[in-house]
């Protein structure tokens, strides 16, 4: 076991070498090492995938030989090798001989009654699914979250679960890792694959694992975890969003309504902050009676307009009745400390309490 | 580098010219044209790679095949032939074979730089979509491929576009809301070459079940055709209802199927009648035959193979064996979505069908020969009405009969075994093999018959039966000009064998002296199938019989 321990703390410092240009100096016969090698931890991964103490201290072990986020995890291990074969087909330090043996390898039917590398079959049928996603993307109908960036959501919770079910509660990196992540994205983007993500979730879509079916918990054991797993991811991201004022902000304003009216629904803390948020939007609105309505005091500042407001408050009362009413109480509330004023154009709150109230 | 002169030209310059011409597959055109020509290609494909597989290094490769780099470039770009079946292997293993180990040239150099990036293009990072790039870094940095991506991704694409198609049901007051024609339209030829991929099946479904308002049809035939292709050679399998509504929409399909049926049927050698019954089944068209409208297409394709074959036995057993699944299927379906027995059936006598449709098992076995006796008495009138049959009449009428084999098999039976008036059932059973009568021909089979029936009735009973004693029926069957006599007497003497009590002792030689020295063993070898099914099927048969049976069906199946 220690030997297998040893060797499998080599995985990133090899994906590591596929990615760079130190391969320039490899051949053919290093290539099928390294191949090999791929095989052999998918080889381990299967072995050892059903026993969690293995699989558990095998995850440890690959945590430990990796100091920069996010560390792979024990399911890393079984793709090893598409992981490797697809890294170094990018790699364009690859000289021809070793290239050759790498198309040959991964591609080409192996020749009957040699062990094969990873599967040709596997890398055909993600050719063909790419050809789907290009021809099934029809333009689509507003509404309900893009296919993409689910797909990315998806793959970030599976790998926020397996981090959970390995460590439990409380390890320290984990922040500072998601944050990396998610900010190799864009921002409209990364909002949009949280916020599908933290929709995900609250639908209890606890059976979509990451792709490679790894969640084998055993039975009820690992249906309760995963609940409570799961509660613990949502809060993870959840402390990124509301962690900064700015960033929540310009989620709040690049999100559509009725999607953060469905996650608030879901989580408290989201509805509490974002009604706060709406609160100070609205506050800096003020009446033009030339025009006859509500306008932006400050015409730059990354704030909502008065429709934009009124849309996103009824959005949050379409919602569940609880929701519903926090936010009914929350703008009689404000109206009540505005002067409770029962004509139009005296005090926004009012106004948006009659709109919403129709 | 041997080239062998056998393989037939690959021919370039057309797939070429095609693959120009479809550009990368935006107008609904070239879209159509693609799928049409998707099996050729991938042939084509196929018989590339075989032929560059000896080939070493790009400049080789060009030097034989000029427009290959071209070719192959511009396929890479189509994701209808990347999508298809297995063109994206074939595709690939030819971009590896040209791929040079030691490039002698900066041409080769470019090349292999070239062929890494289509194969980026198709596995990783491509400019298909615009921000594939930061995708590709996000998920590399979770630890994930392209395929755990990608894996994702199509089925999300396919759970939301069901999503779409199935909460639009048409509704006449609010158009803007249900999807519209031409998108549904679009979806299903961007499906052709999916059809094979297993992600696919909930939309395959989604899409054969789909309605929307317009009374045309809104699926693309090529789509239809192609689902079609693909379930009648078990690559796909989808529920009963979507095959149903597949057939219902487009009758090529239905035809092409029953065709296939057929085809099979008829190439398996019959050994037994379950094998037929299974093979059946599995094909789904007794179950789609619930609905009438199906039912009609494949009666009448059954009709015109019977007729083509002049009425093979083969054809006539497969018909029977149909038409007996269909009403078992019909009688499980629920009462509610029955369509009466008139939509199946609306030119004939509706009584006699009735009485047809009636399945053996339903009655007691004691009310069986009454039964016939009705059957035969309404074919009687229905036929020997001068007013009203014609020969088509005739024709149809006899077919009605025909696919209810079981109660004339039934009747032979009958006829020997049960106490009875024979004058009624004789009749039917001479009807069967002899529906015509302007020459009386039918009069005259009667009187053959007839005579043959006394003699064998008269050694029913007898347990001590020598081949002698058969001797004069048996030369009346071989003195017959007319093969349909022939057919009849055969038919009741063999009736006469299985169910006689001293018939097991000559059994075997006698059927071997008959149809060694007429033309009646397919016949006979059919009746015997039919009765071991109807045996098996009903647990009827005493053990002697069956066991005489089976001995007389082995020894059928070594000589045929």
């Amino acid at each position: 076991m220690a030997a297998v321990l040893g060797r499998v703390a080599e995985l990133p410092a090899l994906l590591a070498l596929s990615r760079s240009a130190l391969v320039r100096h490899w051949d053919a016969p290093a290539l099928d090492r390294a191949l090999e090698w791929a095989r052999y931890f998918q080889h381990v991964h299967d072995r050892f995938r059903a026993r969690p103490q293995l699989r558990e201290a095998l995850g440890r072990r690959l945590r430990r030989a990796q100091p920069c986020s996010p560390p792979l995890g024990f399911s890393a291990l079984g793709r090893c090798p598409e992981l490797l074969g697809l890294a170094l087909l990018e790699n364009r330090a690859l000289p021809p001989a070793a290239c050759r043996r790498l198309l040959r390898r991964l591609l080409l039917p192996p020749p009957p009654g040699a062990g094969a590398g990873p599967e040709p079959r596997g890398l055909a049928l993600l050719a063909r699914r790419k050809a789907a996603a290009r021809l099934l993307a029809l333009p689509r109908r507003p509404g309900g979250t893009e296919p993409r960036v689910r797909a990315e959501a998806q793959l970030l919770l599976g790998r926020l679960r397996e981090e959970e079910a390995q460590e439990g509660a409380g390890a320290a990196g984990r922040p500072r890792w998601l944050c990396g992540v998610l900010e190799r994205l864009p921002p409209p983007r990364a909002f949009a694959v949280v916020a599908a993500a933290l929709a995900l979730l609250g639908q209890g879509s606890g059976a979509e694992g990451a792709g490679d079916g790894d969640r084998d918990g055993s039975g009820q054991d690992g249906n309760r975890a995963s609940a409570a797993g799961d509660g613990c991811i949502a809060g993870l991201l959840l402390s990124w969003l509301l962690g900064n004022r700015e960033r929540f902000s310009a989620f709040c304003l690049c999100l559509p309504g009725s999607l953060l009216a469905s996650l608030a629904g879901h989580y408290s803390q989201l509805s509490r902050s974002y009604l706060d948020l709406l609160t100070g939007w609205g506050s800096h609105l003020h009446y033009d009676p030339l025009q006859g309505r509500w306008v932006k005091s400050c015409l730059e500042k990354a704030e909502l307009s008065w429709e934009e407001l009124r849309e996103r408050f009824s959005c949050l009362c379409q919602g569940s009745a609880l929701l519903r009413e926090q936010t009914q109480a929350a703008l009689k509330l404000l109206k009540t400390r505005d002067g409770d004023f029962k004509v139009r154009g005296l005090s926004v709150w009012t106004d948006l309490l009659m709109e919403v109230e129709e | 580098m041997a080239q062998d002169t056998t393989v037939p030209k690959l021919n370039f310059e057309y797939w070429l010219d095609k693959a120009v011409e479809w550009g990368q597959a935006t107008t609904l055109e070239s879209q159509k044209d693609v799928c049409l020509h998707l099996p050729q290609l991938q042939e084509f494909l196929h018989q590339l790679y075989e032929t560059l597989k000896d080939v070493q290094g790009s400049v080789a490769a060009i030097q034989q095949f000029p427009l290959i780099g071209q070719l192959l470039g511009r396929l890479c770009w189509n994701p209808f032939v990347i999508g298809y079946d297995e063109s994206q292997k074939a595709l690939m293993w030819c971009l590896c074979c040209l791929y040079s180990s030691e490039p002698q040239n900066p041409v080769e150099v470019k090349a292999n730089s070239w062929i890494c990036s289509l194969l980026c293009h198709l596995l990783s990072s491509s400019e298909w979509e615009s921000n594939e790039a930061e995708t590709n870094l996000f998920i590399s940095t979770l630890g994930y491929t392209s395929a755990d991506y990608y894996g994702h991704l199509v089925k999300n694409m396919i759970f939301s576009l069901v999503a779409e198609l199935r909460e639009n049901p048409f509704n006449g007051l609010n158009i803007q809301r249900s999807v519209s024609a031409s998108r549904v339209n679009a979806v299903s030829i961007c499906c052709v070459p999916l059809i094979t991929l297993p992600d696919l099946t909930p939309l395959l479904e989604t899409l054969l079940l789909y309605h929307g308002g317009s009374p045309k049809e809104i699926l693309c035939p090529e789509f239809l055709e192609a689902v079609n292709e693909a379930f009648l050679k078990k690559k796909i399998s989808l529920p009963d209802s979507a095959v149903c509504s597949l057939w219902l929409r487009h009758s090529p399909s239905l035809e092409k199927a029953t065709l296939h049926l057929l085809d099979q049927l008829v190439s398996i050698q019959l050994n037994s009648l379950e094998e037929v019954a299974c093979v059946i089944k599995d094909s789904l068209l007794p179950q789609a035959a619930s609905h009438p409208a199906i039912f009609r297409v494949v009666n009448e394709i059954f009709k015109n193979a019977l007729l083509e074959t002049d009425g093979a036995s083969e054809v006539m057993t497969i018909i029977q064996v149909f038409t007996q699944l269909f009403l078992e299927a019909r009688q499980n379906q629920n009462e509610q979505h029955k369509f009466p027995l008139k939509a199946y059936f609306p030119c004939h006598h509706q009584p006699l069908v009735r009485a047809l449709l009636r399945r053996p098992s339903e009655l007691p076995t004691t009310s069986w020969s009454q039964h016939l006796k009705n059957i035969s008495d309404m074919l009687k009138a229905l036929v020997e009405d001068t007013n009203v049959s014609s020969l088509t009449d005739l024709f149809e009428t006899w077919y009605l009969v025909t696919c209810f084999g079981e109660w004339l098999d039934i009747a032979a039976e009958q006829l020997l075994k049960a106490t009875v008036q024979p004058d009624a059932l004789l009749w039917l059973l001479a009807f069967y093999y002899c529906p015509q009568n302007e020459n009386q021909q039918r009069t005259q089979a009667m009187v053959e018959v007839q005579a043959v029936y006394n003699h064998l009735m008269m050694l029913f009973s007898c347990t001590d039966l020598s081949l002698r004693d058969l001797e004069a029926a048996v030369h009346r069957i071989m003195g017959t000009e007319q093969c349909w006599n022939q057919h009849l007497m055969t038919d009741l003497l063999t009736n006469f064998l299985l169910f006689s009590s001293g018939g097991h002792l000559v059994a075997q030689e006698c059927i071997y002296h008959i149809t060694e020295t007429t033309d009646t063993s397919k016949e006979v070898y059919s009746l015997l199938l039919r009765t071991a099914y109807r045996f098996k099927h009903h647990g009827e048969g005493n053990q002697r019989t069956v066991k005489l049976l089976n001995e007389l069906l082995q020894k059928f199946t070594l000589k045929v």
